[in-house]
């Protein structure tokens, strides 16, 4: 059986729009942010995102592990980025040297060093701003959309009802899925299963992480057999379905799709002439005598 | 004109693809309108696969050879789709976790009439008239997922009935249930059947069923049909070792029957001078204000059966957990050998404490049983020789001899189950705990492995979880009663079970074989299983 996320009627802004709505403003949000590689507007998508996160009325308290995790893989690759120069090189051609950090050391003969360039710097930053607007909008989703619409919002987006059922179940399935591993992860405790003590090479921890990815796959699979049969023996597919629950556009979800597609246009027209491109602050190139 | 029956079953033989044997053989039967039809049998008798067969999911969605004809009111179902067999024959599947796919209530008894592209109005009209009449009504905008079983059950039957069948066919439908919500589904069954619906039940738990006398009954074996007629006849004709009978019959029997082999529980026992696990007021709680566990006082010495009894949702697996460490509690202690549990890794407790899980799907990865049974005792660092020593005896222990090399995840559960305990058993701990040991296990099954585990010399005490009374009665020498998260009963069974008031309460039902042990409790001195009962002087 399906369990689901943390969902409750909050009386939201995000929630007082109706969720196919929300899902077309999400794609177009996402999209978006893709096109830009420049600071500011890419600051000006995560404002927009904070505002939806900030009254969006989920606590810190039932949400703090999904941000801490999200947030620490964000603030990871910034640095890494940052440390390394990393995937910007097809954004900026040259570097302007801030500093160069030297090893006080040499290892046979190298001494490693670390130029903090300001190309680079901009480009961390661009970079967690980006994903972390991406990162939020998504976050809100299991929180905030109600479980029992997922299927008909789907729908009313034009997908087939097989595949808009498929979509539902799809998004019921992660938690589910996380509930098993939890219950497998206490199973092989309970036989002295220590993860923390996993050692060796990838490959063998890999191996060692059997017992837990086996239980769970093999649940996966068979609860998926499960609800196959469950929805034959109901009758599913077998022609055009009602959807009970009805869902009506109001003015706001209207006005909130034509916002999103706005975006997405605005988006499209600014790059092809060339805007949004990668931007560092000229003040700054200035000050580094660039 | 005579009207045609509801449903025929004619010469019906199944053999799945990849396997040789047939799973049944030439099945004949007719169900009219009204009728309830027992099918028992073990495990394994084929009894699911003619319930697949007659609702369409056999060959549609298991592949194999079918040979004979269902007729649903006169009709060949041969070349129906699925979806219109459904609409006559409602299946109500052996776990209602598996079967319910909606998130509200709401939605999960609408979703046969939505599939059927019926209008909104019509749709809710007949998902509530559904629940009304299940008396389910103030369920409706509930998440699905936190009823207890016997509300699920009742969901998913209120999605089966909203579509108007004419059959129903429940797989096993007690399975899940504890005792009262089991005989409250009962009851529903019998109110169905006299509103016109035939009901065709799949179970084993022959004595449950016949508290709402049947109008016939099947007994299957090895994919035949060994006895059809009467519920008076199954008394004689059914073999009492195999499926469970009410006491008084099984002591009729039993009594021209020579007695049986007498079994000594626990043999290694030595008394110690320290509980082994001790329960200090314990207080346990996932949410604030909402508490799992209140302020617990409990010690398991050597030499206890304790048989936890209690509700759905009353606490029992969280007690366990608490007591291997996988919890810790929020308030209060429990100590293992004296040592705090805050203090040990779970690892470390379960060198002294194993704990079966109640699924042994959710542990089994190896790529073969011995491979499974030696992953417990080497994560716990015995040495090789130890470990192959262990691995042997549970093995012999748990029968598996022959299986080394098989693949546990290609066993069937029963197998399965019986992998899982000898895994825990090769880790060599003092003191063995199971959950739900019986759950999907027919009697024949889980009475034979019961009393193995039980003669085990190796350890010193054993816990299980249950739903089952007569498990209590026949292998615990200590109750422990729990309800809402407190300690309601402990002590000896015909202590805590003698007062049926206080069992109704806690939402037990007194069995058959309760009655029979109390009556006779002046001249035993002690409860026994039915069949030495029979053997008692009067």
């Amino acid at each position: 059986m399906l369990v689901t996320w943390r969902y409750r009627d909050r009386k939201s802004l995000i929630q007082s729009f109706d969720p196919s709505a929300w899902i077309v403003f999400y794609t177009c949000f996402i999209v978006a942010t893709v096109f830009f590689w420049d600071f500011r507007y890419l600051s000006l998508l995560l404002i927009i995102a904070l505002v939806f996160v900030f009254t969006s009325k989920v606590t810190w308290g039932e949400s703090k592990r999904a941000w801490l995790f999200i947030g620490g893989f964000v603030v990871f690759f910034a640095v890494l980025t940052f440390l390394t120069g990393r995937g910007g090189m097809e954004v900026y051609e040259e570097e302007h040297v801030i500093t160069t950090l030297r090893a006080p050391f040499t290892i046979f003969g190298w001494n490693p060093a670390l130029d903090i360039t300001l190309e680079r710097a901009m480009f961390g930053l661009s970079q967690m701003v980006r994903v972390f607007s991406m990162a939020s909008m998504t976050i809100l989703i299991p929180y905030t959309l109600n479980p029992a619409h997922y299927g008909i919002s789907f729908r009313r987006l034009g997908l087939p009802d097989k595949i808009a059922y498929a979509m539902d179940l799809t998004m019921r399935f992660i938690p589910t899925f996380g509930r098993d591993f939890q219950l497998t992860m206490d199973a092989q405790r309970a036989r002295g299963y220590e993860m923390e003590k996993l050692s060796g090479g990838l490959f063998s921890q890999v191996r060692k992480l059997a017992p837990l990815i086996v239980p769970v796959t093999i649940h996966a699979i068979a609860g998926s057999e499960d609800i196959i049969d469950a929805m034959d023996l109901r009758g599913f597919g077998i022609g055009p379905r009602t959807w009970l629950v009805e869902l009506k556009y109001k003015r706001r979800d209207y006005a909130l799709m034509v916002f999103g597609v706005l975006i997405l246009l605005g988006s499209i027209i600014a790059s092809l002439f060339g805007y949004g491109k990668f931007w560092v602050p000229p003040a700054l190139l200035n000050a580094l005598g660039g | 004109m005579a009207q045609d029956p509801l449903l025929v079953v004619d010469n019906v033989s199944f053999r799945y693809r990849e396997r040789e044997e047939l799973a049944i053989k030439d099945i004949s039967l007719q169900l009219e309108a009204g009728e309830v039809l027992l099918i028992a049998g073990a495990s394994g008798c084929g009894k699911t696969t003619l319930a697949r067969v007659i609702n369409g999911l056999i060959p549609r969605s298991y592949k194999g050879e079918l040979t004979g004809r269902i007729l649903i009111h006169g009709q060949d179902t041969s070349d129906m789709s699925l979806a219109r067999i459904s609409q006559n024959v409602g299946t109500v599947l052996q776990d209602p976790e598996r079967q319910i796919l909606g998130t509200k209530v709401i939605n999960e008894v609408a979703f046969g009439l939505e599939n059927a592209g019926l209008s909104r109005v019509e749709i809710l009209e007949r998902a509530e008239g559904s629940m009304n009449y299940l008396r389910i009504a103030d369920l409706r905008d509930r998440d699905t997922f936190n009823l207890s079983g016997g509300e699920k059950q009742k969901v998913a039957l209120a999605g089966v009935l909203a579509m108007e069948p004419s059959l129903l066919l429940l797989d096993e439908p007690l399975a899940s249930l504890d005792p009262a919500s089991a005989l409250d589904a009962l009851r529903l069954m019998r109110e169905l059947a006299d509103e016109g619906i035939a009901i065709l039940i799949v179970e084993h738990r022959v004595e449950d069923v016949l508290k709402i006398s049947p109008d016939r009954m099947l007994f299957m074996m090895d994919g035949e049909v060994v006895y059809e007629g009467s519920t008076e006849g199954v008394a004689q004709s059914v073999d009492y070792h195999e499926v469970k009978l009410p006491a008084r019959i099984v002591i009729g029997r039993a009594a021209e029957d020579p007695p049986p082999a007498k079994i000594e529980f626990l043999p290694g026992v030595a008394p110690g001078d320290e509980p082994l696990v001790r329960f200090d007021h314990v207080s346990f709680f996932y949410e604030e204000g909402r508490d799992v566990l209140q302020d617990i006082n409990l010690m398991i010495n050597a030499g206890d059966i304790i048989a936890i009894l209690g509700p759905n949702g009353a606490g029992k697996t969280t007690l366990v957990k608490h007591a291997i460490g996988l919890l810790k509690p929020k308030s209060g202690n429990v100590f293992v050998e004296g040592k705090d549990t805050r203090d040990l890794s779970v690892a470390e407790v379960a060198s002294t404490l194993g704990y079966v899980f109640q699924s042994p799907s959710h542990m089994l990865f190896a790529p073969s049983v011995r491979d499974e049974l030696t992953f417990g005792p080497s994560n716990l660092g015995h040495s090789s020789e130890e470990i192959e020593k262990e691995v042997q005896r549970s093995i012999d222990i748990m029968n598996l001899s022959g299986m080394e090399e098989y693949p546990p995840l290609a066993l069937s559960f029963g197998q399965q189950k019986r992998v899982s305990i000898a895994a825990i058993l090769a880790m060599g701990s003092k003191i063995l705990v199971m959950d739900e040991p019986t759950a999907g296990q027919d009697y024949k099954n889980y009475m034979d492995f019961m009393d193995s585990i039980l003669q085990l010399p190796s350890f010193e005490s054993i816990l299980f979880i249950t739903h089952d009374v007569d498990l209590a009665v026949v292998y615990a020498n200590r109750v422990i009663l729990l309800n809402e998260g407190r300690l309601v009963g402990d002590g000896k069974p015909q202590e805590v079970l003698s007062d049926y008031k206080h069992l109704e309460k806690w939402r037990l039902v007194p069995t058959s074989l309760l009655d029979v042990n109390l009556e006779m409790f002046v001249r035993t001195q002690r409860f026994m299983r039915a069949e030495a009962l029979a053997h008692i002087p009067s």
